[in-house]
This record gives C-alpha cells, sequence and structure tokens, in this order.
C-alpha cells in the first residue's frame, strides 16, 4: 500500500494539471486503506478481548482479521507496541487482579475463569507480572483495605486518593 | 525528567453513560474499572493504539475537595461545556467523523482545514467538547 501512496506522490510531482487531483487521490486511497487495515487489526483485538476466558490461537485470531498469523502478529506489534499474546496476557491478568479482589472466589476459579488451566502457570505469570503471588497479592489489598472487596486506596495514583477519598499514602 | 503523561481527568456526570460514549462510540478500551473502598470508582479509558495516556472518567461529587455546592457547580459547567475532554488524533478525520455521526456522536463542527490539519469538533454525552484532529 505504501508503493501504491508512492507512486501516487510521483506522478503528483509531475507538472501537470491533474497533479492536485492525482495527490489527493493517493491520500484519499492510503487513508482509506489505513482505515481498512486498522478496522480489520480491531477486530481481531476484539476478538481476543471478548474471548480471552477461552483458550485462543493465534491463527484463530488472524482469521478474524483476514490476514496471515504472522502478517498479524507483526502488524499487531507495530499498531499497538505489544504482540497479540501479550495483550492478552496484560488483560487475563488485569481481570484476575480485579476478581482477586472484589470477589470471594478461589484463585484456582479466577484461574479457570480468565482462561488458564494450569494453576501453576497462572501463578507464575501473575508473579511476573504482578510482582506478587495471587494469594499475596489479595491478602496484602484486603490488608489495606477498610471495606470487604473493595481495592484500597493505595491501588490508584495518591493525588486522586487524596482528591476523591482525602486519603494520604501511608 | 518527565517522560510521559499518564493519567489526565475528564469531569463526567455519570460515570456509566460515559463509560458506554468512550467504549461503544468513541471505541476507546477500558484501562481500570475497580471499586475502591469509600465508594469511588476508579475508571480510565484509552484508545486503541501505542498511547500511555489513560482518561480517568470521574464524577465531581461532594468529599475532600469539593463541597456540596462545588460539586453542583462544577457538574453544572460541565453540561454547558465550559471544560474540554482535550484533542483526540485520527488518521482520516472526515472519514472517523463520518463514522461517529452514525453511531449518534454529537459534533458543533465538521472536519475543517485549520493550520495544523483537519479538525472536527464533538460533544461527549456530559457535555464536554473534544477536537478530532488529523494532522
Amino acid at each position: 500500500m505504501l508503493a501504491v501512496f508512492i507512486a501516487f506522490n510521483i506522478l503528483a510531482n509531475c507538472k501537470s494539471p491533474l497533479s492536485g487531483v492525482i495527490f489527493y487521490m493517493g491520500q484519499e486511497v492510503y487513508f482509506m486503506a489505513t482505515n481498512y487495515k486498522f478496522e480489520r487489526l480491531n477486530a481481531g483485538r476484539d476478538y481476543i478481548a471478548d474471548n480471552y476466558q477461552a483458550p485462543l490461537s493465534l491463527s484463530d485470531i488472524a482469521k478474524h482479521s483476514y490476514m496471515s498469523p504472522y502478517h498479524f502478529l507483526r502488524v499487531f506489534k507495530d499498531t499497538y507496541g505489544e504482540t497479540p499474546n501479550e495483550f492478552l496476557i496484560r488483560l487475563r491478568v488485569e481481570k484476575a487482579k480485579k476478581m482477586l479482589i472484589t470477589e470471594n472466589l478461589s484463585v484456582s476459579e479466577v484461574c479457570e475463569k480468565v482462561g488458564y488451566i494450569s494453576l501453576g502457570s497462572f501463578s507464575s505469570l501473575f508473579l511476573k507480572q504482578v510482582g506478587l503471588a495471587p494469594t499475596l497479592y489479595r491478602r496484602k489489598l484486603w490488608a489495606l483495605s477498610t471495606e470487604v472487596c473493595r481495592f484500597p486506596s493505595q491501588a490508584i495514583p495518591a493525588c486522586y486518593a487524596y482528591h476523591f477519598l482525602g486519603k494520604l499514602a501511608n | 525528567m518527565i517522560t510521559s503523561i499518564a493519567h489526565a481527568t475528564i469531569y463526567v456526570l455519570n460515570q456509566d453513560e460515559a463509560l458506554d460514549f468512550y467504549k461503544n462510540k468513541l471505541g476507546f478500551e477500558v484501562g481500570d474499572d475497580m471499586k475502591v473502598e469509600g465508594g469511588f470508582r476508579w475508571l480510565t479509558v484509552y484508545p486503541k493504539s501505542k498511547s500511555q495516556l489513560q482518561l480517568v472518567l470521574a464524577e465531581p461529587k461532594e468529599g475532600p475537595m469539593f463541597t456540596k455546592d462545588s460539586a453542583e457547580k462544577i457538574r453544572s459547567l460541565i453540561e454547558e461545556g465550559a471544560f474540554g475532554a482535550g484533542v483526540f488524533e485520527t488518521e482520516n478525520c472526515q472519514k472517523t467523523y463520518e463514522e461517529l455521526v452514525t453511531k449518534g456522536v454529537e459534533f458543533i463542527q465538521p472536519p475543517t482545514k485549520q493550520l495544523y490539519g483537519v479538525e472536527a469538533m464533538g460533544i461527549d454525552n456530559s457535555g464536554n467538547w473534544f477536537s478530532l484532529v488529523q494532522r
């Protein structure tokens, strides 16, 4: 697509009365293609977000963007700054953090609800991403909170905690 | 050295309705949606891109920072359109404008050529103005 855009620009640089029109057409073609690519990519990204609880393969996700797995992987990383798998892991860990604090589920149940089969793999991944094992994360945040199944004020930036809750970090 | 901006606040009238607008109309993703002690809901959204900036959708309520009177004044100012949500960038202002209009987003200025690009001006469902800019 970049080649088409460049070709239009070369034509546009010719000293022809039509050069302005050609340049405009080139821009339109480029924008249309860019938007179309972004829409297809978003379809794949939305598919991940809607199905994070299920086992997902790169080829399944790429199909929703009408791209080959390799092409999807490359364009996804270029566009969003993270791979589809990194996005999936980030999403699952964020959902798990929320469930661990606001719901009275066991760690095994949380693990299953966010799409992992192995508790060991989930715990290792959580530890790597958050810096605490799931049980310790829950214990630490529950101990800090004054209310059951609520995040403590320390979980949000201190300026907001003070602004809305009147609390300064300990 | 400050390297980036992580959060900026948009005051909204109702967090559920604002979430629906920013997620389902503008196509943003939800960053955090957490119930915090004290009844505060920490709600952030961000565009689907490499952007590191998350927008905090917060309701002005009576509390440590606002008296009941000032919270009401701020709500009233939001409705009047006195505040801006900021500038959102797009690769094609005309196309994004048309998509958003189809979704029911209200605009007060269609795509118009400016010195810095093409810009449309819209309003979120609380009353905050925002610019949609193609550079």
